[in-house]
């Protein structure tokens, strides 16, 4: 049992402490081919059965009164009478009484006598006067209307992100941010599909929060990985793949974190809004929030990051680069944030990072300790700036990188504790020492 | 260095709880949208495509009724092309509705005489004689009769055009005895305003139909030289002198008009009653009860959010954590500050999708807290000081969270142009809050992480410290000592 407490509490430090090196790039036709399959499934689906949308999508009325000691069955015995055998009845959070049916046909005042005589039944069934029933009536064309605004909201959104990511970053980020957006709007739609919740406006205003979600969390990735592959074709010791996994690990304490603060807000509309206060919008909101949160930063780190990835693997300057270090053998360097760190912080800031990967462990950084704090007392207490220790980084980064710098494909890696990041032994020795 | 710091750090505080102060004091609090204090709504669609000036005629008409109902804070606003009206806590919802949605129309009468404006009858005098208003027999057509100030004006929709009705005049105290209407709007082919060639004032001129003409002509004959009233909706908009006895299918108005006053005059003319075919597209009602008890959903959720992620902020990054909570707490007096005064001038409401996008938005907000002490681990990872660190890891950090915001404010402000209904609340919100996201997270934040980073309380004392946990990554007991030197070491 301890061991593997240990496992989640390991791992857990190591995040805190930059010490991850995830492959995600690498394992990234495993996510392409999960995330098909639920598309795939999603679609037929949406094919099949289509999406259950609300009154306010297709028209109709709803009642809802706040009535604690009335059952779906007796609301549906005092409506069935009066013409509304096929309503749908729910109670929301035990306490209010909700009836859904579509009215809008036959003569105007015929209608309106129906709904007058919907809300006076539910309000005697309740007890309570026929104005504390709330009504909702939605004209035919009004969904019709509201869905086409929604598709051209949409459409100039994607334009203007799409817009805004080329010109602050570059347009293969962009196309790769919009990918993983689709992707997320098609998980969410086959989730609703398939479990027939209803599309509301709520929903809909869940959605669209799913998107800015995502793209918040992708952004903030390409962000790190602009930052980090500034140089990074001059220079030439990583390749972009690699910047991508270092970056994403970089940002992955960050992602968790964010994932988690916005969980918490949403948890609570979901179990305390809707459970036990009873808010319909609250409700339908809440769950589409859920499904979405998780789609989008699901979709930040496995499909648009890797997406991103082998855009620019294509690109001649970083396509050499590869071939260059795979001639090598030197294909796939992982560089934990906290080596990376380590090595920024000692040198110049690109050059040095494969430096850095040349100790990989413990060892290193705590050498690398040593040169900064004699940097600092040398110099007699002026600023500590970056390039105080560069002279002997920067040599040690002109040498081609030694081999314990360059960290083997993960498959090949097993048994071989010497180069990884995060074995155990390494650390153990820092803790005796 | 240390005191421009402070300056933005109390300044800021000042600012965000000098506005809450300041609204508390002014009385001014959230509006409530009517899903969360009950009350009714209707969205009109015009049935054809309408300029313009046709709508907004339909929306004075609209506003007018509404205001004769006296909701205390209607709204009606345009919205693409449709007419939302919004009636916050109205009490007999369904009479409302009723009222502002039927059609009226445009009447042309003969005025019989002109009343005082209405006072009261004093307790004890007779009250006015119930019925059909009546000029007395010694009023002449024109005059004004001094018997008429305790008769009421008729109420509106009992405004008839069979009968005779006492009706005020628009932007004006005069009142008028009304005959039943001679003819509707309908004879009125065209109209527009204009100034004379001759100079002087503005004047509205009309042209007839062609079955509107002979039916014009009559009227003026029997009223020559007479005064002819215009009505709409129980308002009479321009009672003029009949001063021909035929017009040949057009004519002129004129008289004391100004510019708006000329062209309200023709918009009501061409276009009559209500100048569009409008079509309820929905009718939400919400009773009090409902509305109470999802603001209270609502609440509850947002606080009890809010507070568990104060919570996992304080236990995850210690002393940085308070700045977070404290950075919320300022947040919110500003949102609630901007979100009271802008009820207050701009009639804005606070409704459940908004409530909902403030509290999503806490996740957004809190996010740019933990890009920057996330990068602030970082640099400290990479073995700077922590006061460089807290200075460079805020530049790098607030590039990225103007980035990622600006995504957000892009999507808002889309959301907010382009779509209807619940989504534009949510949009504003959502907006709005990432606009102070913004500028709370360079004016308070980072000064606050400055300040902090330079106070060996913060980053070194066992339970406070910031940099506790890093430090011991960069080397385990044995290094810690050459980082805690760092940190000493004066820059």
């Amino acid at each position: 049992m301890s061991q593997r407490r240990g496992g989640v509490r390991g791992l857990g430090s190591r995040l805190y402490r930059g010490e991850t090196a995830f492959d995600f790039v690498g394992k990234r036709w495993r996510w392409f081919l999960l995330s098909a399959v639920i598309i795939i499934v999603g679609s037929i689906s949406l094919g099949v059965k289509g999406l259950n949308f609300g009154i306010d999508f297709k028209g109709g009325t709803s009642w809802e009164v706040v009535a604690p000691h009335v059952s779906v069955d007796q609301a549906r015995s005092a409506v069935t009478p009066l013409g509304l055998g096929d309503a749908t009845i729910t109670v929301l959070g035990g306490q209010t009484l909700d009836v859904e049916a579509n009215v809008n046909s036959g003569a105007a005042a015929h209608q309106a006598q129906v709904k007058q005589s919907v809300t006076n039944e539910l309000a005697s069934v309740a007890h309570v006067q026929p104005s504390q029933v709330s009504i909702n009536d939605v004209g035919p064309t009004w969904g019709h209307e509201i869905t086409t605004k929604a598709e051209y909201a949409l459409l100039a959104f994607f334009l203007a992100i799409a817009f805004y990511i080329t010109l602050r970053f570059e347009w293969k980020m962009a196309v790769a941010a919009i990918v993983a957006v689709i992707h997320d709007i098609l998980v969410t739609a086959g989730i609703y599909s398939l479990s027939g919740l209803q599309v509301t406006p709520a929903t809909v205003v869940a959605f669209l929060t799913i998107l800015g979600y995502s793209l918040y969390d992708t952004i903030v990735v390409f962000d790190r990985v602009q930052e980090n592959t500034k140089g990074l074709a001059s220079t030439g010791r990583l390749t972009y793949t690699d910047m991508v996994n270092l970056s994403m690990n970089q940002t992955l304490m960050r992602s968790i974190n964010t994932s988690f603060v916005a969980l918490l807000p949403i948890l609570s509309i979901l179990i305390i809004g809707a459970q036990f206060l009873g808010a319909k919008p609250l409700q339908e909101f809440g769950l589409a929030l859920f499904i979405g949160l998780a789609s989008g930063a699901y979709s930040s780190i496995f499909i648009a990051s890797p997406l991103l990835a082998m855009m620019k693997e294509r690109e001649g300057r970083y396509a050499t680069i590869r071939q260059r270090l795979s001639a090598r053998g030197e294909a796939m360097t992982l560089l934990t944030p906290a080596a990376a760190a380590a090595a920024r912080g000692s040198g110049s800031q690109q050059g040095a990072l494969v430096r850095a990967g040349s100790g990989g462990g413990r060892g290193d950084r705590s050498r690398q300790a040593e040169v900064d704090g004699g940097a600092v007392t040398g110099d007699g207490g002026t600023p500590h700036e970056d390039g105080a220790a560069a002279e002997s980084a920067d040599g040690a980064g002109r040498r081609p990188a030694p081999t314990p710098a360059v960290r083997p494909r993960p498959s090949s890696n097993r048994g071989r504790p010497s180069a990884g990041r995060s074995s155990p032994r390494p650390r153990k020795k820092g803790k005796r020492r | 260095m240390r005191r421009p710091l402070l300056v933005w750090a109390i300044g800021t505080v000042v600012v965000c709880l000098g506005a809450l102060g300041a609204v508390l004091g002014l009385g001014y609090a959230p509006a409530l949208g009517l899903d969360l204090q009950g009350g009714a709504s209707v969205t009109y669609k015009p049935a054809h495509q309408v300029p313009q000036d046709q709508l907004d005629q339909a929306i004075s008409i609209i506003r007018n009724r509404v205001d004769a109902l006296g909701v205390a804070e209607p709204n009606i606003s345009r919205e693409g092309g449709n007419i939302i009206i919004q009636l916050p806590g109205v009490k007999d919802q369904q009479r409302a509705i009723q009222l502002v949605g039927q059609t009226a129309q445009l009447f042309f009468r003969p005025v019989m005489c002109t009343a005082p404006p209405y006072t009261a009858p004093a307790p004890g005098q007779p009250a006015p004689p119930a019925g059909p208003p009546s000029c007395s027999s010694s009023a002449a057509a024109g005059q004004v009769d001094p018997t008429l100030a305790s008769v009421p004006s008729t109420p509106k929709g009992s405004d008839t055009s069979q009968s005779n009705v006492l009706l005020p005049e628009i932007n004006s105290t005069t009142r008028f005895v009304l005959g039943p209407a001679i003819l509707n709007g309908s004879i009125i082919k065209n109209a527009s305003a204009a100034v004379p060639q001759s100079g002087g004032g503005w004047q509205v001129n009309f042209t007839l139909t062609s079955s509107g003409s002979p039916k014009f002509d009559q009227l003026a004959q029997q009223n020559y030289q007479k005064q002819v009233a215009i009505e709409l909706d129980g308002t009479v908009q321009s009672a003029p002198t009949i001063n021909a006895q035929s017009f040949g299918g057009q004519g002129q108005i004129t008289g004391s008009f100004n510019e708006s006053s000329a062209k309200n005059l023709a918009l009501i003319l061409r276009y009559g009653a209500l100048p569009v075919q409008l079509n309820q597209q929905t009718v939400t009602t919400v009773s009090p009860t409902l509305g109470r008890d999802s603001l209270h959903a609502g609440l509850v959720a947002g606080l009890v959010g809010l507070g568990l992620v104060m919570l996992y902020m304080i236990a995850y990054y210690r002393a940085l954590g308070v700045i977070v909570v404290a950075g919320l707490v300022l947040t919110a007096a500003l949102l609630w500050a901007i979100v009271s005064y802008l009820g207050h001038s701009n009639g804005l409401a606070l409704d459940l999708s908004g409530v909902i996008g403030i509290i999503v938005s806490i996740g957004i907000t809190v996010d740019s807290y933990v890009v920057y002490f996330e990068r602030l681990k970082d640099e400290i990872r990479s073995g700077k000081t922590i006061r460089s660190s807290v200075d460079r890891g805020f530049r790098s950090a607030f590039r990225t969270v103007l980035a990622a915001d600006a995504v957000s404010f892009i999507g808002a402000a889309i959301l907010y142009w382009l779509s209807v209904g619940a989504v534009r609340g949510f949009a504003f919100y959502l907006g709005l809050s990432t606009l102070l996201d913004v500028i709370i997270t360079y004016s308070f934040t980072r000064p606050m992480v400055v300040m902090v980073g330079r106070s060996r309380l913060f980053t070194e004392a066992r339970w406070l410290g910031v940099a506790r946990g890093l430090a011991s990554t960069a080397a385990p007991e044995p290094d810690s000592a050459p980082a805690r030197s760092r940190a000493r070491t004066p820059v």
